[in-house]
Formats: C-alpha cells, sequence, structure tokens
C-alpha cells in the first residue's frame, strides 16, 4: 500500500505508534535514534525483569517494521544528514514541544523549502501555538484536560486514569489518520503540509462527545464505579456474575430499549424477575424517568432483579446465554484471558515474532484490520540501536566507509 | 489561494451506526469526502438516543453525540424491505469509492450487499465492514457495543482502586479506538486503489485494532506471565503523582512530578520549603517508597485553591499540572478556543448548536465542519436527484413505494 514511501520517524516516546501504523501498511520508516539509543530502550518493562539494553517491551511495543539509525540533531553535521534524509522523504514524524526542532533548523519550514511534498507531522500535547502549548504533561495531564478522566473511577474518590497509558497512542492514531489524508490529497497535489495534532483534542474523542454538554446545554456526566451517570440516571455497565465480573447494558430508547426487553424476557422466564419488570415501557422508559413518571426508585428495584439473575450465573454461563440469545452480556477478560480467547485464535490474530536476541519468539497483538488485497506484515522486529546505519548511510546517502568511520568517531552516528 | 481538500474526489455509502463506524467517515467528511449516510425511520441509529442533548431536550434529533460523530455527512433515509429501495443501494454503490459498514456480519449477506457481490458490480470498491470481533471465528456473530468489546480485550481489569472490584472505563471505550484505525486502513486502501487501480475489503474487529493499546500488558503476560491488574492513579516513573481535591464539588487537579526538578518546583509552588529540604523526599526512590506521605501534604495545599488557579501556578512554575476538566471547563479552555475546538453549526431541528472540530489541524488544507448531523432523511432529495440523477417522477415512485422512510 505505502510500498516506496519514506517516512522519518523522529517521534520521542509520545509518538512511536504512529510510525508503526505506516510501517505496518508497507512504508520505509526510518526512526531515528540519538547515538546510544533512544531513552524508551531504558524503560520498563523488560523481558525476564532484565533491565538491560535491548530487553524493552516499552521499546518492542511500538517500533516492528521500522529500521533503525543513529543521528546526533544535537551537531550542524548530523542535522546536515537529517536534512539529506528528509529531502528524499514522503513524511517527517516527530513529537518533541512546539518549536524544539525549529530551534535547530528542522522545522516544517526548513525542510519544506528543499521538499514541498514532505507531509510533515508533529504530535505535541496542546497542539503548536495557544496559551497551554507550552504546558508540562504526562498521560495523567492530558487525560485531566481532555474532559476524559473526569468521567474515570468510583465517584466517592478521586478520578482515576486507565492502569496503562494511553493518551498519547489516541494521538498517534490520529496523527497517522491525518497524515494519510494529507498524502492521499499531495497524489493529486503533490504538496505536502504541516499537520499539527494536539493529544489533548484526540483523547477527547474517549468522551464520547459529553464535553459538548455545557456548550449545547445539556446534562453533564460523571463518574460511577461500573458504569456512568447521565443526568440523574445511573447506568451500571458492570455486574458481579457468580465467580467474577461481566459488562452488560441495560439501556432504553427506540433503538436500545430492545435489547432491555430481550434480557428482561429472558430473565423473567428463567424466573428472576416479575411480570411488572418485564411489562415496562422499555422504549420509553428514559423519557419516564427524566420526567419523573417513573420513580427512580423503581428502576432501582429493576437493577436490583436484573443484578440477582447475574450474581446466580457464572461468567461463562452468562457468556454462553448472551451468544445463543443476542444479549449483551461479555465477561470482563483479564490479558491473560485475552491471549486465551478461541477467537483470536481462530483468526490467527496473534503474531510470533523471531527476535534473535532472544531465546524464543515474543508474541504480539496483531493486524490492526485484515485486508484482502495488501494484508499487513510483521516485517520487521524492532530495530536494535543503529542496526542500519551501515545500509542507510552507506548504501541510501552514499556516504564512503571512512565518512561512516569519522561520523561515529565524532558521536554523530 | 486555497487548496482543494485532500478528499474532495472521494465519495462514500455509508451504511454505519453507533459510534466506532460512524467516527471513521466524520474525519473523512472534515477533509472534503461526500458521505452519503443510510439510515432507516424502523430502525433509527441508537445515538440519536444518547445524551448530551441539545437544551436538554431528549429527542431524536436533538442528541449532541449524533450530531458531533455524523457532522458533514449527507442523510439517505431507505427502508430496505420496499420496492424500489435495493435499485438505490446499487445505483450509490456505482456512484462511490467506498462502502462502510457496520452491522453484525450476516446483515449484509442477507441484503446482497455483501463485497463479493457489490464487487461484482464495481469492480475496483473499496469495501469496509467494521464490527466487534471479526467477520470470521467463534465470535464473528456476537454483537454488541463497545463495552463488551473493552470488556473481552481486558480494558475493564485496567481501571480501578486496588481494594475494589474495577469500575472500568468510561462507556463504550473500543469505540473511541476503532474510528481511528478503521480510518487508516481505508485511507491506506485508497491510496493504494489510486496508485494501482485496485479495490479491497477491510474486515475489521473492533477488538482486534483497540488491543494495539494493550500491547505492553501483552507483551509482558507473553513474555513473562505478568498479568497487570488495576493500580487507580500509580504510576512507576512519577511521585507524586496522582488527582486531588481542589476547593469545590467534586473539583480535583492532576499533578504528575517526574523529575527532582518538578518536585522542588511543587515545594516552591506549595510554600513548603521544609518538604524541599527533607532528604526523605529527595531523590525519586525516597518519593516512590513514601508516595501515601506525599499525597497527603499535596492535597492539603490543593484543596484550599480553585484548581484552575493552582495549575496556572504549577505550570508556571514548569510543574505537569492540569484541572481535571469537566464540560463547563472545557467549553471555557482557552486552549481548545484557540484552537476553535468548539464549532457553532446549525441542527435542522433543534437549530443552533455546536460540534467538536477535527482533532488535527492541517496548515494547507484546514477542515471544513459547516453541518451537524442531519436530519432523518434530510438529503434525501439532493442525494437521489443531485448526486444519482433521478428525475423527479422516479423520486415521486420511490416516496410512494414508502423506500425513502
Amino acid at each position: 500500500m505505502l510500498d516506496g514511501c519514506r517516512v522519518i520517524d523522529l517521534t520521542t516516546e509520545r509518538g512511536l505508534l504512529c510510525g508503526q501504523l505506516l510501517g505496518d501498511l508497507g512504508a520505509d520508516v526510518i526512526k531515528i535514534e540519538p547515538p546510544g539509543g533512544s531513552p524508551v530502550r531504558a524503560q520498563g518493562p523488560f523481558f525476564a525483569g532484565a533491565s538491560a539494553a535491548d530487553r524493552s517491551i516499552c521499546w518492542w511495543a511500538y517500533n516492528r517494521n521500522k529500521r533503525g539509525i543513529t543521528l546526533n540533531l544535537e551537531t550542524d553535521e548530523g542535522r546536515g544528514l537529517l536534512r539529506r534524509l528528509a529531502a528524499r522523504a514522503d513524511f517527517l514524524l516527530e513529537s518533541d514541544n512546539p518549536g524544539e526542532l525549529a530551534r535547530r533548523g528542522l522545522g516544517y519550514g526548513d525542510l519544506a523549502a528543499d521538499n514541498p511534498a514532505l507531509v510533515y507531522v508533529s504530535i505535541t500535547p496542546f497542539g503548536q501555538d495557544g496559551p497551554k502549548a507550552t504546558y508540562a504533561d504526562s498521560d495523567l495531564i492530558i487525560m485531566a484536560a481532555g474532559g476524559v478522566l473526569i468521567l474515570y473511577g468510583d465517584e466517592d474518590r478521586a478520578p482515576i486514569r486507565m492502569s496503562v497509558p494511553q493518551a498519547y497512542l489516541h494521538a498517534c492514531c490520529d496523527a497517522a489518520g491525518a497524515a494519510l489524508i494529507a498524502y492521499y490529497g499531495r497524489l493529486d497535489s503533490g504538496l505536502g503540509q504541516h499537520l499539527d495534532v494536539a493529544a489533548q483534542e484526540s483523547v477527547g474523542l474517549a468522551a464520547q462527545s459529553t464535553p459538548l454538554a455545557a456548550v449545547i446545554g445539556g446534562d453533564d456526566t460523571r463518574r460511577m464505579a461500573g458504569g456512568a451517570k447521565m443526568g440523574p440516571i445511573r447506568v451500571p455497565l458492570v455486574w458481579a456474575a457468580r465467580d467474577g465480573l461481566v459488562s452488560s447494558v441495560v439501556l432504553f430508547g427506540p433503538a436500545l430499549g430492545v435489547f432491555t426487553r430481550k434480557l428482561v424476557n429472558f430473565i423473567h422466564a428463567a424466573g428472576f424477575c416479575d411480570d411488572a419488570t418485564r411489562d415496562k415501557d422499555w422504549i420509553a422508559y428514559g423519557n419516564l424517568l427524566l420526567t419523573g413518571v417513573e420513580p427512580l426508585t423503581a428502576y432501582d428495584r429493576v437493577k436490583e432483579q436484573i443484578a440477582n439473575f447475574f450474581a446466580h450465573h457464572t461468567k461463562a454461563e452468562l457468556f454462553a446465554i448472551a451468544r445463543e440469545h443476542n444479549l449483551l452480556i461479555a465477561p470482563l477478560a483479564t490479558i491473560g484471558e485475552v491471549l486465551d480467547n478461541p477467537q483470536f485464535a481462530a483468526r490467527e490474530y496473534w503474531r510470533h515474532v523471531e527476535h534473535p536476541e532472544l531465546p524464543r519468539a515474543l508474541t504480539y497483538p496483531g493486524p490492526f484490520a485484515q485486508m484482502s488485497a495488501t494484508p499487513i506484515g510483521y516485517r520487521r522486529r524492532p530495530p536494535r540501536v543503529g542496526e542500519h546505519n551501515r545500509e542507510v548511510y552507506l548504501g541510501e546517502l552514499g556516504l564512503s566507509e571512512g565518512e561512516i568511520t569519522a561520523l561515529a568517531r565524532k558521536g554523530i552516528i | 489561494m486555497a487548496r482543494k481538500l485532500p478528499l474532495a474526489d472521494v465519495k462514500v455509502l455509508d451504511f454505519m451506526w453507533v459510534l466506532a463506524g460512524p467516527g471513521i467517515t466524520r474525519s473523512m467528511a472534515d477533509y472534503g469526502a461526500t458521505i452519503v449516510r443510510i439510515e432507516s425511520a424502523g430502525r433509527i441509529d441508537p445515538v440519536r438516543t444518547v445524551g448530551p442533548f441539545k437544551g436538554n431536550n431528549p429527542g431524536l434529533e436533538y442528541s449532541g453525540l449524533y450530531a458531533n460523530n455524523n457532522a458533514g455527512k449527507l442523510a439517505l433515509s431507505l427502508d430496505l424491505s420496499k420496492p424500489g429501495a435495493r435499485e438505490v443501494v446499487f445505483d450509490l454503490v456505482r456512484w462511490a469509492d467506498v462502502v462502510c459498514e457496520a452491522f453484525s456480519p450476516k446483515a449484509m449477506r442477507a441484503w446482497g450487499f455483501d463485497y463479493e457481490s457489490l464487487r461484482a458490480i464495481k469492480p475496483d470498491l473499496v469495501m469496509l465492514s467494521t464490527c466487534l470481533m471479526g467477520q470470521t471465528g467463534p465470535l464473528a456473530r456476537f454483537a454488541g457495543f463497545g463495552n463488551l468489546a473493552a470488556a473481552l480485550c481486558g480494558f475493564y481489569n485496567l481501571v480501578g482502586w486496588p481494594d475494589r472490584t474495577p469500575s472500568g472505563p468510561y462507556s463504550a471505550y473500543t469505540d473511541y479506538i476503532a474510528p481511528r484505525f478503521g480510518l487508516v486502513a481505508l485511507m491506506a486502501a485508497l491510496i493504494h486503489r489510486k496508485r494501482t487501480g485496485q479495490g479491497q475489503y477491510i474486515d475489521q474487529a473492533q477488538a482486534e485494532s483497540a488491543m494495539q493499546f494493550l500491547t505492553i500488558p501483552i507483551l509482558d503476560c507473553a513474555a513473562n506471565g505478568t498479568v497487570y491488574s488495576p493500580v487507580a492513579n500509580y504510576d512507576p516513573s512519577h511521585a507524586p503523582h496522582g488527582v486531588y481535591p481542589a476547593a469545590g464539588d467534586d473539583r480535583w487537579i492532576a499533578i504528575a512530578c517526574a523529575t527532582d526538578a518538578h518536585w522542588q518546583a511543587l515545594c516552591a509552588v506549595m510554600k513548603r520549603p521544609d518538604l524541599a529540604a527533607d532528604k526523605r523526599y529527595a531523590t525519586f526512590a525516597a518519593r516512590d517508597a513514601r508516595r501515601l506521605e506525599l499525597d497527603a501534604a499535596v492535597a492539603q495545599w490543593t484543596m484550599q485553591f480553585d484548581p484552575h488557579a493552582s495549575e496556572r501556578a504549577l505550570q508556571a512554575a514548569g510543574v505537569p499540572a492540569h484541572t481535571v476538566q469537566e464540560s463547563a471547563d472545557l467549553a471555557a479552555d482557552p486552549q481548545l478556543a484557540h484552537r476553535d475546538h468548539f464549532v457553532k453549526v446549525t441542527q435542522s431541528v433543534a437549530g443552533a448548536t455546536a460540534v467538536e472540530n477535527s482533532r488535527y489541524k492541517m496548515s494547507g488544507t484546514p477542515a471544513r465542519v459547516d453541518r451537524a448531523g442531519p436530519a432523518l432523511g434530510e438529503d434525501n432529495h439532493h442525494v437521489l436527484h443531485d448526486l444519482l440523477g433521478y428525475s423527479d417522477d422516479r423520486i415521486s415512485e420511490l416516496v410512494a413505494a414508502e423506500a425513502l422512510g
């Protein structure tokens, strides 16, 4: 798909997934690291717990399908080599704070002067300019700023984030989508451009349009353990089964109420709720609650009966019932259970990637989509430090052996 | 002179609904694609019943969620059980470059709208199917909302307090990840088609896309047998790190100190030279071991002030900090205002309202966001008459057959 496209990946920890996506789609992605390697390589978790170089799971996670070279951008010579690489590239990806690369003569304007077709993608916390552009950030800070954090956690305690950082992954996916939209336009216009991705705005999608509430005069949404408070209505999404937890939706209205009707019909037949619950008007039920025609305590009573049904069945029983009767119930899997889910095995989702430095292959999440004509391949494991220096500098930039030796001696590569 | 929008020539027939699918075509509409969205009065899009609602009116044409997720699209209402409706679909397939659908796997086949059938009339078609678990495998027919895929992927067991059952992510988490991957796959297929003339079929399992966001715990589990459980706001490389109470009802501020400099700056802003000088907190390792003490000291300071004031003071000193924003904060956020994040548009029934802008800026081809999600059937005449070239008589026949319902 993107065969023949060249991507220069200057991203820090924030932006690694973006280049991996372009690499998955066939682009030639060159990951540029400072001499000695990216600081991400020093971040855990590590394979077999050993905090040694070339054992960082954090590095492996988002650098497959890339080649790796080292280059010191703090030197004039290093920046000159980067400009030569960028002059022939289709995409350049970076995630430094705004203005950092421009300060080094590597901003969009600098590189587009030589290569007006370049699609230059910047991923930052809050965008390239504006009153918060220089704000210090982290995963937690972005989730707070984007309107997501307020929706997470138990209502009697502080809001909490997901225990695995997510903010920049959202931004990276947006960056890849934007890059491809811009590239598609370039196929006609021949012109590149500068794409400015702000993580604060990217993560906002995960707030499901609740950020609009104040602007359009709607009810705000607040966190609630295992569900959400929609105005005065408390909607549970997590329920206790006999041996663990399941997720299920018990909602109302012309589209969602249909599922609730099916669920209570089943529960009624199984003897866990009374006629009154079965016969509620699930289509109109939300409006009945909001207008007070149906008291919220009556909804609580319905939820108690449904909860009792869940509590009397195992997760596996409930999932089997859901599949047979098209009900909206699924068990809350642990990561270990995810790896054992027969669905993913049947689709040959997991990819076992050989690492010559490891005693065995590593199991990676598979392609993000199955594409019939141009399947996503895991062509390259994540590169080791400077693994492709010779290939790129010697073979593709045309440097001599002597020049490479000299660059290495000066600490440039 | 303004450049043509990058997707100005791209035409999409959109059978998607709810959240994960329509998010893909929303982004394409922002950058110029023509999206014809099929909906039927007998089977409306469920997000029309989900808030926030314009003016808190829970009517089907007042959902801000629907308006936002479908901004810039055209609406054609079609009852596929009525005579003539299927022919309209086939004409739209001939018109389109892309067909997208988000039904459960058997539905499109039952209508004769599966990829093989549609490719027969449009050989270079790009078609995307997106559903929870994919078109194949034992769970292919397991349909539902993104909360179920999030549960099956393991996301629920990653949000919570260690001493309680997991609270889980908000609502339908995979629905906020999958559209971004769907867009990437679709754009790659369109680029391939433009270069080679070859179309293709994309099978997106929303769960499989979303697990890209769990690569680290999956690798750690597969390699080391480590099974992650929720740790609330603990972070192994930041201390203090947490969400602290602020003055006001349910007001909070997030603070994340990665370095000694952050810690020293935090102490300075809190006017706590005693803490700054205390050897028990001098290094990251020391602070890591005494998180609870630090959290108490920080909370004692934050709870006295409005979170925005603390945020400004901390950021001025270089400390990563931000108010935990609710929708009123977002509406007043100067950074979002600077980026025109909320765009005033008109929703045809609900009237003046707002949607969110594109989540990124393009220097050469800024997004066009000037229309809220359309009312049911709002663009029937435009689509049939202007895009498909139907005569008024033919349109009247479709109306008489109740096909446009």
